[in-house]
């Protein structure tokens, strides 16, 4: 019985999830043309894109081998398997003890697999785009986990049965400890991820490894037609992932609970909301990011999250622990 | 070193690449995300004009001559007039080359604004792309109320000008110039002069030193970036563009320093939009009122041209630097002996093709932009294959034809049959 | 230094050369200074001009087919921090069944590109150029084929006509 709740909610989710991130595609793009005074494409037109390019032939390159193809279907896989484990307003479906981890391991998991598909494609594009992928992957990482470990720890201290898992953002808020160094503190951090979202989804400043006029689509340069769409849908779900983690950390408010609802009703009113926040979030970090940033090189990305962002994320890191110790004390 | 080679990666940005507005070729040996070597091919867009030329009178290479490229049209005329008029000894009218300079200073305005929008696209800032080309859709509303069109406005003819400006378009011209000024021009300068993002991407991306500029020959913007003062409308005494008061315009004037990288070519850009605004009312304002062109009709033209003898030389100023058109009389024929022309891209391309090595693979798209090429300009000289040529040929008819039929077998019912295009021209047929 | 000057120095160092000043009826009337050597004296007075104005700047080769020789002209431009500069043109010429002239890429370095245009285009080689490859033409076009010279070795009327134009097909059949 568990087992079938559990699958039928997964395609629910998934189902749900997939128009939620393409339906923000399609609203990003509208924005952004409005902000560069621009028309802009109907706000279906990823529905339409995603629909044409299921319908197109895949071209398989002569120099490609297997990978190639299992690629983008590991990719989806991934992205899908990533949703049991995203929070949506509530815990995740497949809510166990480290499921932060596992969230984690799956997020990376959907870039890495992007790289062997390009690094299988043979095209010099997709070998430097995979190569920028990777360089960028093991810097921005690391300010974010620092960050969200933090978080854990510091919410840990108020008595969580499970640390290491999403639930324990929706038992406890950061924003409730209420003291000046936490409120500074997490404030810190929240600007820290909000720039780890933009890398995440490679937009602005962080439009390296696909950048178009450089290396043509990077790791996309060779795939075409269904292997596309399946990348184009798993990024997009990844992008609405990463930004559910955001939302759960830092805004995890829920508005059944003022309303009175309970069972389904609660369940469906509290996902909606929490794409609404999704999309708030997304919203700053992408959008607006995108329309009044332009890329940097490689180098100047790696060195500003080394540089800037990490000792960013130390400060948010290091005012959480003195808040801590100072309470211990 | 010898196992170091297999390490090396052989791109090429090219023919067609998203950072390239035109087909050209860069053969591009990168180590890593260095680049190594930059070969260059070119010859993607011959279209053979020079052989055209060969079989054209004075007046029917004047419009061809405006067809060589888009963006600079009227650049192309122009120069190809004054090295008719240098030959034959023509003398222009004074209003006629006051309708000149305006027109051509309108031309770089639109011109820079597009290149300034084409650096922002290829550093992936697209919101600069749209608003400065929105920008550029005004002076582009003014060239078409005087010359009839966006591009290939035909102003020039030999021995003077075909449209004149009136009233009209001189309140038109006015009220741009102060949209410019007020709307246009701050947030111009904020981005380029003072933008993080562009700062960190133009700055040091591209350094042509000025060594290197001198030895390449490096035109125009490319070259002022790099601090060598040359701009033919000053150094050649050009028409009536001393009386206007023309200085090169280098990067020193607005940031101090001249480094000769991208950022310093975009900053000669804004300066010269300041200069073109400036050149174009005072030009409206001292411009004498007179006849326009020196011959009433093209024929009388012709009919001179054909006594002519002797060679000429135009030089001019065009928004990517300097443009020359030489023309060789032939006596007794409509036909000039030899039309031959050179644009500033050519040399700028090898240029920035050496400045190139060394630099980051991510520099090679504004690197590219910032001598904004225009290869139209430079692939001018084509022909016709001959041995390999017939069988290429083949081929190509075979492909039309296999895709007329696949078109018909997919829908049979569709009429329109592929028609010969174009008609006799001069005894020759396009 | 004016263009007086300037050719007086030039004729003083090599007697043989013929110039002259010619002048147009610009507004602000331009001087050119247009010289013609031979192709012995070429590359020395190429390399007196570098030495003159060590900036002089490379702007163009204009060859043409003149019926028996093939010309080439060279315009530079020296001064150009003056208004005006000096724009020269120097003039050689080579008989077509000797169609060689001495490279200048080595005194003017800018000077190599306009240099494989000219040999592609007109078969008029340089002797000692460094990079002899083809720049605007295709790999494949054929030897001996020029397609700028007037007489049988540039484009014949039968190429024209095998190129013709691909929508051209529906009549032939």
């Amino acid at each position: 019985m568990k087992i079938l709740y559990v699958t039928v909610g997964l395609i629910a989710i998934y189902l749900y999830v997939s128009f939620a991130s393409l339906l923000w595609e399609g609203l990003d793009r509208k924005l952004v043309a409005r902000m560069q005074r621009r028309m802009g494409p109907p706000i279906l037109q990823p529905f339409y894109d995603f629909l044409k390019l299921v319908s197109k032939e895949s071209i398989i390159p002569r120099d490609a081998n297997k990978f190639f193809e299992i690629a983008p279907i590991l990719a989806l896989a991934a992205s899908i398997a990533l949703l049991a484990y995203t929070p949506l307003g509530f815990e995740p479906i497949l809510a166990t003890k480290g499921d932060v981890i596992v969230f984690i391991y799956l997020l990376t998991l959907i870039a890495f697999v992007r790289v062997i598909g390009a690094v299988s494609s043979g095209s010099p594009y997709a070998q430097i785009g995979a190569q920028r992928e990777i360089i960028m992957l093991a810097s921005r990482e690391v300010p974010m986990m620092l960050g969200l470990f933090t978080i854990l720890w510091r919410l840990s201290k108020l008595g969580v049965e499970k640390p290491f898992s999403v639930g324990t953002f929706y038992q406890y808020n950061i924003w409730e400890i209420g003291t000046p160094l936490t409120i500074v503190g997490t404030f810190v951090l929240l600007m820290v991820f909000l720039l780890w979202l933009a890398s995440e989804i490679e937009v602005g400043y962080f439009n390296i490894p696909e950048a178009e006029t450089e290396v043509a689509e990077g790791p996309m340069a060779e795939y075409s037609g269904r292997h596309l769409a399946l990348f184009k849908l798993s990024s997009a779900l990844k992008e609405f992932a990463s930004a559910s983690l955001v939302v759960a950390i830092f805004f995890p408010w829920g508005v059944s609970g003022y309303l009175g609802l309970s069972g389904v009703g609660a369940v469906i009113l509290d996902l909606v909301f929490h794409t609404l926040k999704a999309f708030a979030v997304l919203f700053v970090s992408m959008s607006i990011f995108r329309a009044i940033t332009g890329r940097l090189r490689i180098t100047q990305a790696v060195s500003m999250f080394w540089s800037r962002i990490l000792p960013m994320s130390l400060i948010g890191v290091v005012l959480l622990v003195i808040d801590v110790l100072g309470v211990i004390a | 070193m010898e196992n170091r080679v297999e390490y090396w990666v052989k791109i090429p940005i090219g023919p067609i690449h998203p950072a390239l507005e035109e087909p050209e070729k860069f053969i591009i040996t990168l180590d890593g995300e260095r680049i190594v070597n930059v070969d260059v091919k070119l010859g993607y867009n011959l279209r053979g004009l020079e052989w055209v030329g060969m079989r054209r009178n004075y007046i029917q290479i004047l419009y061809l001559a405006e067809r060589i490229c888009g963006i600079c049209s009227f650049s192309h005329n122009h120069t190809y007039a004054r090295a008719v008029e240098e030959m034959a000894g023509i003398e222009v009218p004074e209003r006629a080359e006051y309708i000149r300079a305006i027109i051509g200073e309108l031309e770089r305005i639109h011109s820079h604004l597009l290149n300034l929008g084409v650096a922002g696209h290829a550093i992936g800032y697209d919101t600069v792309l749209h608003l400065s080309w929105l920008a550029r859709e005004r002076v582009m509303d003014v060239l078409e109320a005087i010359g009839g069109n966006r591009v290939n406005y035909s102003i020039n003819t030999i021995g003077g000008v075909r449209r004149d400006i009136g009233e009209k378009h001189k309140r038109m011209i006015l009220d741009m110039i102060k949209y410019y000024r007020e709307e246009v021009m701050p947030k111009i300068e904020e981005i380029f002069l003072y933008d993080p993002t562009v700062e960190a991407r133009l700055r040091d991306a591209g350094v042509i030193p000025k060594r290197i500029a001198i030895e390449y020959s490096a035109q125009g913007p490319t070259a002022r970036g790099s601090g060598v003062e040359k701009d033919v409308r000053y150094n050649e005494h050009l028409g009536v563009y001393p009386d206007l008061g023309i200085k090169p315009i280098t990067p020193k004037e607005f940031t101090g320093i001249i480094k000769g990288d991208v950022f310093d070519r975009m900053v000669v850009r804004v300066g010269e939009l300041w200069q073109s605004m400036e050149l174009i009312e005072r030009a409206l304002d001292q411009m004498p009122e007179g006849k326009i062109k020196a011959f009433p009709k093209d024929n009388v033209a012709l009919v001179r041209l054909k006594k002519a003898e002797g060679e000429g030389i135009g030089r001019y100023e065009a928004p990517r630097g300097e443009l020359v058109h030489y023309v060789m009389a032939n006596p007794g024929s409509e036909i000039p002996e030899r039309w031959k022309m050179r644009e500033p891209t050519f040399p700028n391309l090898f240029a920035v093709a050496r400045a190139l090595v060394g630099e980051q693979l991510a520099d090679v798209p504004v690197a590219i932009a910032s001598i904004d090429p225009c290869l139209s300009c430079t692939d001018r000289v084509a022909v016709i294959d001959s041995k390999t040529g017939k069988k290429k040929i083949l081929t190509e008819k075979d492909l039309l034809k296999a895709s007329i039929e696949k078109t018909r077998e997919i829908n049979p019912n569709i009429k329109a049959k592929p028609e010969p295009i174009g008609g006799t021209c001069g005894g020759v047929r396009l | 230094m004016t263009p007086e000057e300037f050719l007086d120095i030039i004729v003083k160092k090599f007697p043989g050369v013929e110039g002259e000043i010619r002048e147009n009826k610009l507004p602000h009337p331009r001087k050119r200074v247009w010289i013609n050597v031979d192709r012995e004296e070429f590359k020395e007075i190429m390399k007196f001009i570098k030495e003159i104005d060590p900036k002089a700047q490379f702007s163009i080769i204009i060859a043409r087919d003149g019926g028996d020789y093939l010309e080439a002209k060279y315009h530079l431009e020296l001064f150009y921090d003056h208004a005006p500069s000096i724009s020269l043109i120097v003039g050689t010429k080579c008989p077509k069944d000797d169609p060689k002239l001495p490279t200048v890429a080595d005194v003017f370095l800018s000077a190599l590109p306009y240099e494989r245009e000219v040999q592609e285009f007109l078969g008029l080689f340089f002797e000692g150029i460094p990079d002899p490859r083809k720049l605007f033409l295709p790999e494949d076009f054929p030897e001996g084929v020029y397609p700028l010279r007037k007489d049988e070795k540039g484009i014949s009327s039968a190429m024209i006509k095998n190129a013709g134009h691909p929508y051209k097909m529906k009549k032939e059949g």
